[in-house]
């Protein structure tokens, strides 16, 4: 005999999927489900790509480190490294740790930084660095700064703001004070916290805490090529601007001065190498008095150093494994070439995920525990199902009579409430979806709503990190729940499926 | 040969840990075209011995007995051929009507025909279909009604759905379970005059349960139960109800 599906099931999946109010119901905790799981997902990912995309912003693709004590010869490295075709650009930089005193202030605050040696030109070539600068003309308001408050919206402060912006750009302008061109440094803008007091919109006003202008003081501990501690020094610079990352473990840790200003203070700059083992000449006058000692002989030359150089790969096409070897590659080539090198074991070549690595896992890990949670929270879904079903076929137990009298087979009841599970997880799973879509791409609406009528403000911008919520709707994210959920659905249904298809048929009949 | 044949049928249920026998040796034999009607008090075993004469149900395991239809034993059958066979050759209609609630008096004339055929079949015949189950609808008297549903109709009515339901596949058996238990006489009666409408001119066996011995005359033949033995048979009447 010719086999076909009966045709019975999806009529009357469609029938009891309209008529009663339980399928309704079902249908309704399936979305609500789904929805939750998506917008969870959805916004814990977008937060985590938007860290992400910020740390890749602050370190470029791949960094060669060697902390502390660094290397030499950086330059002619940079520029192996930027005649490769794989490598957009390169920098040096110096990373350590000091001391910042904010002078000018009633509070003279002090505070533990890592204070960033840059090259300001080629850093914002690896790191789009002149993007973060903070205080510079804007011309588009923060999205929730609907009257237009933020201080740098101000015409009659614009000149103001590019003065700020040339000086986060150049780390080196007119100090009006000092009446003379000096080094500037570039603050996080967390460094002298301003937590609680940014506006609802999350912007700093320029009443509050509007640093540029302001004098810091630097305290760094150089320490010798052998790792023997130097004396401390101090140097004080001028703030141009701060800079804002979204990462609030950078922006509140973080100073960029000029490299070559760090590279003096940590004794890292270029430095003539003498003789000091032979005997002392002196120096003496007609009349054979000594006057003085003759300098000792030159001998060599150390280079300047820095503690890393930080690459960018071109575009976004290439595997960043494949450029962390390429640039290990060109280290090594550059190692046989310069004999202020270390060898290539003896530095770090990281890429940005490896870097982040302890952020980015820990966001990781949050999110797959959140969705993880959210999970068992929606198997309740399936457990829904289930036990609707189960009230379900014992109220349709006759209807299961009247089929096997009819002749349908077990299976083919079976099959009947396994599809009427599926139907009611494709109904609630896609309307799922739908809602999550509408909530994740008006997330930002809502939320304004909840916090003007209801005083609930989740995502608090006057805290830290986010002006706005990511409202990424994802699609294979959205088709991977909306698939789980409708799996769910029919997994939910099999109990009472099988149930049904076990039933005596002249049983069924007599059910009352 | 006899269209069913019905050898010492017996039939035990189990009550907790009490054992009742239902059927206690049923021999039956009935020709193809004829009418039968079995009568019998409630708890006679006649609708026992109705729904295992349609597979509905299995004969006790140890000497159950034997039914067979054209020669050819219901026990042999698979699970799946005793589907077949409810689907090819057995029409059923209850007592209790057994109309699906959410279907149109049309959809549940037709459900077994969806059953029988699957879906490339029932499909493919669709047209044909519909066209057979309006004429069985018209010939019970519910043209007007094709679109109702269950909830919508008289008893009367439900179960002349329920009769054209049964007879849509056509089958060569119809079994009816107290068919008129549910209805008062008039009713009733006039539900006699669609069976016999609908039986015509065919070939199409009719096993009809019944406690009510006016009902049972209509038949060509009355066979009485009583605990679960048939005690008389005897010629129906073809008296009116």
């Amino acid at each position: 005999m010719e086999y076909s599906r009966p045709v019975f099931q999806s009529l009357l999946t469609r029938r009891y999927l309209t008529s009663k109010v339980m399928p309704l119901l079902a249908s309704a905790a399936v979305m609500l489900s789904v929805a939750m799981e998506l917008i969870t997902w959805s916004v814990m990912g977008g937060f985590l790509e938007q860290l992400i995309q910020s740390g890749r912003t602050l370190m470029g693709d791949v960094e060669i480190a060697r902390p502390q004590r660094g290397f030499g010869d950086y330059e002619k490295l940079i520029e192996m490294l930027e005649a490769d075709e794989w490598i957009e650009a390169a920098t040096p930089t110096i990373d350590a740790y000091g001391l910042v005193k904010l002078n000018d202030t009633p509070q003279q605050l002090t505070t533990t930084c890592r204070i960033k040696g840059i090259d300001p030109e080629s850093f914002n070539r690896v790191t789009g660095y002149f993007d973060t600068l903070y205080w510079k003309p804007i011309d588009t308001p923060m999205p929730r700064d609907k009257d237009r408050e933020d201080p740098r919206l101000d015409p009659a402060k614009r000149e103001m703001f590019e003065t700020t912006q040339r000086l986060g750009q150049e780390l080196f302008g007119y100090d009006v004070g000092a009446q003379s061109d000096r080094d500037q440094a570039v603050l996080g803008i967390e460094v002298f916290s301003k937590r609680g007091l940014r506006s609802e919109a999350g912007f700093v006003t320029d009443d509050w805490v509007f640093l540029p202008g302001k004098d810091v003081t630097l305290n760094v501990l150089p320490i010798d090529m052998s790792g023997g501690f130097l004396e401390p020094v101090a140097r004080k610079l001028q703030i141009g601007n701060e800079f804002s990352s979204n990462i609030y473990e950078i922006d509140s840790q973080t100073i960029y001065v000029p490299l070559d200003e760090l590279q003096q203070m940590l004794k890292m700059d270029r430095a003539e190498i003498v003789e000091t083992g032979g005997p002392i000449e002196f120096i003496y006058d007609n009349a054979g008095n000594p006057i003085g000692r003759m300098l000792p002989e030159v001998v060599g030359v150390t280079p300047a150093r820095v503690t890393s150089v930080l690459v960018r790969g071109v575009g976004d096409h290439i595997p960043l494994r494949d450029l962390q070897e390429r640039v290990k590659e060109i280290y090594t080539r550059f190692e046989s070439q310069s004999e202020h090198a270390p060898p290539v074991d003896a530095l770090d070549v990281l890429t940005w995920q490896d870097r982040n690595a302890t952020l980015i896992g820990a966001i990781k890990k949050e999110t797959a525990l959140v969705l993880f949670i959210f999970g068992i929270i929606s198997l309740t879904s399936v457990f829904l199902v289930l036990a609707i079903f189960w009230s379900m076929i014992s109220e349709r137990t006759k209807d299961i009579g009247i089929l096997r009298a009819l002749g349908a087979s077990g299976p083919g009841v079976a099959w009947l409430w396994v599809r009427y599970g599926l139907a009611i997880g494709v109904v609630g799973s896609i309307l799922g979806g739908i809602l999550a879509y509408i909530v994740i791409t008006n997330i930002n609406a809502i939320h304004d709503w909840m916090g003007a009528t209801l005083g609930i403000m989740i995502w608090d911008p006057q805290v830290y990190y986010f002006a706005r919520i990511p409202e990424d709707f994802n699609l294979t994210k959205a088709l991977i729940i909306v698939a789980a959920g409708i799996v769910s659905c029919g997994l939910g249904a099999l109990i009472p499926a099988w149930r049904a298809a076990r039933m005596d048929p002249v049983k069924a009949l007599r059910f009352e | 040969m006899s269209a069913i044949e019905v050898e010492n049928l017996h039939k035990t249920y189990k009550l907790g840990k009490v054992e009742v026998p239902v059927l206690r040796g049923v021999s039956l034999d009935i020709a193809s075209g004829e009418w039968l009607a079995i009568l019998g008090a409630s708890g006679s075993g006649k609708s026992t011995l109705l729904h295992l004469m349609g597979g509905l149900d299995r004969p006790d395991a140890k000497s159950g007995g034997r039914i067979a239809y054209d020669g050819r034993a219901l026990g042999d059958l698979s699970a799946n051929d005793r589907n077949q066979f409810r689907r090819d050759h057995v029409g059923f209609v209850f007592q209790f009507y057994h109309l699906v609630p959410e279907l149109t008096v049309l959809e549940n004339t037709l459900l077994g025909a969806m059953i029988r055929l699957g879906r490339l079949g029932y499909l493919r015949e669709a047209g044909k279909l519909r066209d057979s189950a309006r004429e069985l609808l018209g010939k019970a008297g519910l043209s007007h009604r094709l679109g109702h549903k269950p909830a919508q109709l008289s008893g009367g009515e439900r179960q002349r759905v329920a009769i054209a339901r049964a007879l849509i596949n056509d089958p060569p058996v119809l079994l009816a379970d107290e068919p008129t238990g549910n209805l008062d006489q008039k009713t009733g009666a006039e539900l006699l005059d669609v069976f016999e409408t609908m039986r015509g001119k065919t070939e199409r066996t009719i096993v009809m349960v019944t406690h009510d011995p006016k009902v049972a005359q209509r038949a060509d033949r009355v066979v009485e139960m009583a605990d679960g033995l048939i005690r008389q048979t005897t010629p129906g009447g073809s008296v009116g109800v």
